[in-house]
C-alpha cells in the first residue's frame, strides 16, 4: 500500500511536469497546424537560466534562497518569451500550416541553440539547492515539501491554462482558429496575431516546466530532449490539439512510466509506451480525444 | 533513353567513374569519403521517396539501422556467409517496415511524423537494451571476405549506385506517377478504384528496403555499428540534404548529400560548433532560397531562356 501510494505520488509529480510540456506542444499545433521540434530548447532553456541565476543569486549576491529562485523564473520566463517572439517573428510566421517546413526549421534551430546552449554552459550537470528544504508524509509515503510545491504550482498552472481557453475571448479565439482558421478570420478574429499569441503561450508553458524541474533534477543542456519523445508519444495518446488529452496523456505515461520502471525497468516502460501508441493507432488513429480527420 | 538524357547519362558517367576511383584509388580516406557521399544520398533519396506520397518519414534512420544490425547479426552470430549477410538487410527492413506501414500508415501529416520519430528513438533504446545485439558499444567484426577484401568499396559504391538508379526508374514508372497523385489528392486515385493505402504502404517498403540495404552496406564498411550512429538525427540530415539540394527533382538530394557530406569533412574540427553550422545552414537555405540549389539552377537556366525568347 505504501509503495503504491509512493509510486501514485511520483506518477503525479512526473505527469504535472509532462503536462505542462506537452500542453504547451499541442496548444501550438493546435492553433499553427505545426510541429515544434525546437520545443525542448524553450525548456532547456528556462532551466538553465534558473540555475545559472540561482548560482549567481545565492552564491554571488548573497540573496535569500526562494527569492533568487522567485528572481530566477521570472527572467527565465521573460527570456524564454523573448526567444520565442523572435523565432516566431524571424521564422515560424512564415511556414504557418506547413508542417515540412516548419519541421525542418524547427530542426535547424534545435541544432542551432542546442550548440549555443553547449558551448555557453559546457556539458557538466549542475544542480541548485533546495529552495523549499522538507518533508512530508502522506497515507505512509513519504515526498520532498519541494516535490509537493512543484505538483501544486503545475497544477495551478494547468488550471489557469484550462480557464485561458475555455473561459476567456482570448481562448476563444484559439480554439475558433484551431477548429478553422478560415471560418474564424471570417468572424474577423486576427489569424496572424493569435497565433503569435498561441506560440508565446506555447513556449511560456514549456519555461515553467524547465524552471519547475530545475529544481529536482540536475540540468544538462540537452534536458530538453528526454522530453519531446514521450511529449510526442503524449499528445499521440491523447489527440493533437486536445488540452484535456494533453492532460490525460501526460498522466497515463507518467503512470506507466514510475510503475513500469518500478516493477520492471525503465526501457520496458518506454517499449510499453510504444506498444499502448501501436495498439492505439489502430483502434483509435485520431487519440483518445482527438477529433476524426477528414 | 541515354540520348534523350544526357544529365542522366552525366550521373552514370559520374558513378562509373566514383567505381573505378575506388578500384585504383591508393587512398582509402578519400575512398571512404566517396562512399559516405553516396551513402548519405541514398538516405536523402528515400527520405524523399516517401515525401513523394507527402509523408516525412523520419523512420528513413530506423530502417537504416535495421539493415545494418540485420546484416551485422547475420555475419557475425550466424557466420553467414558476404552476399547473404547483405541480403538479410533489405529483407529484415521490408518485413518490418510492411508492419509498421501496414500500422502507421493509416494515420498521416503529424501523426506520421511523430510516430516515426517515436519509433525510431525507440529501436534505438531497444539495441542499447539488448544484451544480444551489444548493448551500447553496439557490434564489431562485419568484414568482407578476404578475397573480396581489395574490391569492397568497389562494391559498396556499384550497390549504392544501383539503389539511387532503381528508385530514379520507380519515380519515373506508372507507379512513381501515382504517388504522386496520392500527394496532390488522395481521393482522386482513390475515386478510380486504386487501393491508396496499399499503394501508400509499397511506397514505404520500397524506401525502406533500399535504406536497408544501404545500411547493410554501411555495416560492413565501418566493420562496427553502435545505436549511437542510428538516432532521428540520420534522418535530419537527410532532410537537409533533402531541403539544400532542392526537392523537385530526384538529383536534389544527391547534390545536396555531396555538398554537405564534402563540407562536413572540413567541420569536424569545429566541434561543438558544427551543429550551429549545420543548423544554421538549414534555416538560411529553408529562409532564403527555399527552391534549394537545383532551385537555383532552375531560376537560372529559366531567367536565361526568358532572355533569348524575343530572337
Amino acid at each position: 500500500m505504501e509503495l503504491q501510494v509512493q509510486l501514485l505520488m511520483n506518477t503525479l509529480q512526473i505527469g504535472s511536469v509532462y503536462v505542462l510540456f506537452a500542453l504547451g506542444l499541442t496548444l501550438i499545433f493546435g492553433v499553427m497546424k505545426i510541429v515544434n521540434f525546437a520545443h525542448g530548447t524553450f525548456f532547456t532553456a528556462a532551466a538553465l537560466i534558473v540555475s545559472s541565476v540561482m548560482i549567481w543569486g545565492v552564491g554571488t549576491m548573497g540573496l535569500s534562497i526562494w527569492f533568487s529562485y522567485l528572481l530566477a523564473f521570472f527572467l527565465a520566463l521573460v527570456v524564454v518569451c523573448l526567444i520565442g517572439f523572435v523565432v516566431y517573428i524571424f521564422g515560424f510566421q512564415y511556414f504557418l500550416k506547413d508542417l515540412n517546413g516548419s519541421f525542418i526549421l524547427s530542426i535547424g534551430l534545435l541544432l542551432l541553440l542546442n550548440g549555443t546552449f553547449l558551448i555557453l554552459y559546457g556539458g557538466v550537470p549542475r544542480s541548485i539547492p533546495d529552495v523549499i528544504p522538507g518533508n512530508v508524509s502522506f497515507l505512509g509515503a513519504s515526498l520532498t515539501l519541494q516535490r509537493l510545491v512543484l505538483m501544486i504550482v503545475a497544477s495551478v498552472i494547468t488550471l489557469g491554462l484550462y480557464i485561458l481557453v475555455h473561459r476567456t475571448k482570448l481562448g476563444l479565439s484559439l480554439r475558433a482558429v484551431a477548429e478553422d482558421q478560415e471560418a474564424a478570420m471570417l468572424q474577423g478574429i486576427p489569424f496572424r496575431r493569435v497565433a503569435l499569441y498561441g506560440f508565446l503561450i506555447g513556449a511560456t508553458l514549456a519555461a515553467c516546466a524547465g524552471a519547475l524541474m530545475a529544481t529536482v533534477t540536475p540540468v544538462t543542456t540537452v534536458i530538453g530532449d528526454d522530453f519531446l519523445v514521450k511529449a510526442f508519444i503524449i499528445i499521440i495518446i491523447g489527440g493533437l490539439g486536445s488540452v484535456l488529452g494533453a492532460i490525460l496523456g501526460g498522466l497515463l505515461i507518467a503512470l506507466i512510466e514510475s510503475f513500469g520502471g518500478y516493477y520492471f525497468d525503465p526501457s520496458t516502460a518506454t517499449l510499453a509506451m510504444f506498444v499502448l501508441v501501436v495498439v492505439l493507432l489502430i483502434v483509435r488513429p485520431q487519440g483518445i480525444l482527438g477529433h476524426a480527420e477528414k | 533513353m541515354l540520348r534523350s538524357n544526357p544529365g542522366l547519362a552525366l550521373c552514370i558517367l559520374i558513378a562509373l567513374a566514383a567505381i573505378c576511383f575506388a578500384l585504383f584509388s591508393g587512398d582509402p580516406y578519400y575512398v571512404q569519403v566517396v562512399i559516405w557521399v553516396f551513402a548519405n544520398a541514398v538516405l536523402a533519396v528515400t527520405l524523399r521517396f516517401v515525401l513523394l506520397i507527402g509523408e516525412l518519414n523520419i523512420a528513413t534512420a530506423a530502417f537504416f539501422g535495421i539493415g545494418a544490425y540485420a546484416t551485422a547479426v547475420a555475419s557475425t552470430i550466424y557466420d553467414l556467409p558476404f552476399f547473404i549477410s547483405l541480403l538479410a538487410a533489405p529483407v529484415i527492413a521490408g518485413l518490418v517496415s510492411a508492419l509498421f506501414g501496414w500500422i502507421t500508415l493509416r494515420t498521416k501529416g503529424p501523426y506520421f511524423l511523430l510516430i516515426s520519430f517515436a519509433f525510431t528513438e525507440i529501436v534505438r533504446l531497444f539495441y542499447t537494451k539488448s544484451e544480444f545485439l551489444g548493448g551500447n558499444s553496439g557490434m564489431i567484426g562485419m568484414f568482407p571476405p578476404m578475397v573480396l577484401n581489395d574490391y569492397y568499396p568497389a562494391i559498396a559504391i556499384t550497390l549504392l549506385a544501383a539503389i539511387l538508379f532503381g528508385l530514379y526508374l520507380t519515380e519515373r514508372s506508372n507507379l512513381g506517377r501515382v504517388f504522386k497523385a496520392i500527394q496532390n489528392n488522395e481521393d482522386i486515385p482513390r475515386s478510380v478504384g486504386l487501393n491508396v493505402i496499399g499503394l501508400k504502404i509499397l511506397c514505404f517498403v520500397i524506401a525502406s528496403t533500399a535504406v536497408g540495404l544501404a545500411g547493410g552496406v554501411h555495416a560492413y564498411t565501418n566493420s562496427v555499428i553502435a545505436p549511437a550512429d542510428f538516432t532521428f538525427f540520420v534522418a535530419v540530415l537527410a532532410l537537409a540534404y533533402v531541403k539544400i539540394g532542392g526537392e523537385g527533382h530526384i538529383i536534389g538530394p544527391i547534390i545536396g548529400a555531396a555538398t554537405l557530406t564534402l563540407a562536413g569533412q572540413f567541420l569536424h574540427s569545429f566541434g561543438p560548433y558544427e551543429n550551429i553550422f549545420y543548423g544554421a545552414i538549414i534555416i538560411g537555405v529553408l529562409l532564403l532560397m527555399p527552391g534549394g540549389i537545383i532551385g537555383l539552377g532552375k531560376g537560372f537556366i529559366g531567367s536565361s531562356t526568358v532572355r533569348r525568347d524575343p530572337h
